[in-house]
């Protein structure tokens, strides 16, 4: 693929999941740092079909050009962004590549509990205390269960569709 | 245009995936037992009284009008004998669970049941 039509794609898919991250944060949410994670649906997408480094860089881009439009550059929550965003990344790249009894649905879940898991052994680290670890945690990794399986099937259906798509272009 | 691969790896739904939901899902043994540890019993905010829910006993305690008398056995507590006139807290039956409590108003008695540890962090 030639450079230019690389960064095209590579920007589109920037904005559409910087424009989900944003969107998704004005979403009222009854417990902090429950997510859906919609975001990470074109961050999964991106992987697919052009590769880790790729997609890594959308989802770094996604969590400083996201934290800038919701005004958290460099607070806690930023910090959590991002590294669950590279850990996850890396998780659902390792996957993809050697993963061969996975669907995107298995790909997605893999990439929600690392993203929460790591956020956790930050915070239990940082913040509260390495006690709050065992507490935490269950509760979390049940949750991203359901939020990896919604993401999963909407990357699918997504990927589904623009494959059609291609088709006829 | 937008090109992507095609192939029906990813069909939805291989055996992998429920092996990982399977993974996942054993964090359901993991949830912290909200079951008590301790139970707290306060007569008219001044003194207090702190039993272990593990070794059964019989407490009997002065209230304002009477004696009451609150039985644990097998982690549970409740209240068999009160003087009072309605007889409330009789009929709040076994409590056993963190955060529960049981409470006699003309006694002036409280009877709550707390855990062990994370109480600064969930009160």
């Amino acid at each position: 693929m030639q450079l230019q039509n690389r960064i095209a794609h590579i920007s589109v898919f920037t904005a559409a999941t910087v424009s989900l991250f944003v969107i998704e944060s004005l979403i009222p949410r009854p417990v902090p740092g429950i997510r859906l994670g919609l975001a990470n649906i074109f961050i999964l997408l991106v992987l697919l079909n052009y590769g880790y480094k790729e997609a890594l860089l959308v989802g770094i881009l996604k969590s400083v050009i996201g934290s800038i439009v919701i005004g958290r550059l460099f607070t806690p929550s930023f910090l959590l962004s991002i590294s669950g965003t590279i850990v996850s990344v890396t998780i659902m790249g390792i996957a993809v590549r050697y993963g061969r009894g996975l669907s995107l649905m298995g790909i997605s879940i893999l990439g929600a509990e690392s993203h929460i898991i790591t956020q956790v052994l930050i915070i239990s680290v940082l913040f509260l205390g390495k006690a709050s670890l065992s507490f935490l945690l269950p509760p979390f990794v049940l949750l991203s269960l359901i939020t990896g399986s919604i993401t999963g099937i909407s990357a699918y259906w997504l990927y589904t569709k623009l494959e059609r798509k291609v088709e006829v272009a | 245009m937008l090109k992507l691969q095609s192939n029906n790896r990813y069909r939805p739904l291989k055996i992998g995936d429920f092996v990982i939901i399977l993974i996942f899902l054993s964090a359901l043994f993991f949830i912290p037992r909200m079951e008590g540890k301790k139970v707290r019993v306060i007569v008219d905010k001044e003194k207090e009284f702190i039993y272990p829910l593990n070794e059964d006993r019989i407490l009997k305690i002065e209230g304002k009008i009477g004696i009451i008398m609150i039985e644990i056995k097998d982690g549970r507590v409740r209240v068999i004998e009160s003087t009072c006139p309605l007889k409330i807290c009789m009929k709040m039956g076994w409590i056993k669970n963190k955060g529960e409590q049981i409470v006699c108003v003309p006694n002036r008695i409280l009877i709550r049941i707390e855990g062990e540890q994370f109480d600064a962090i969930t009160e």
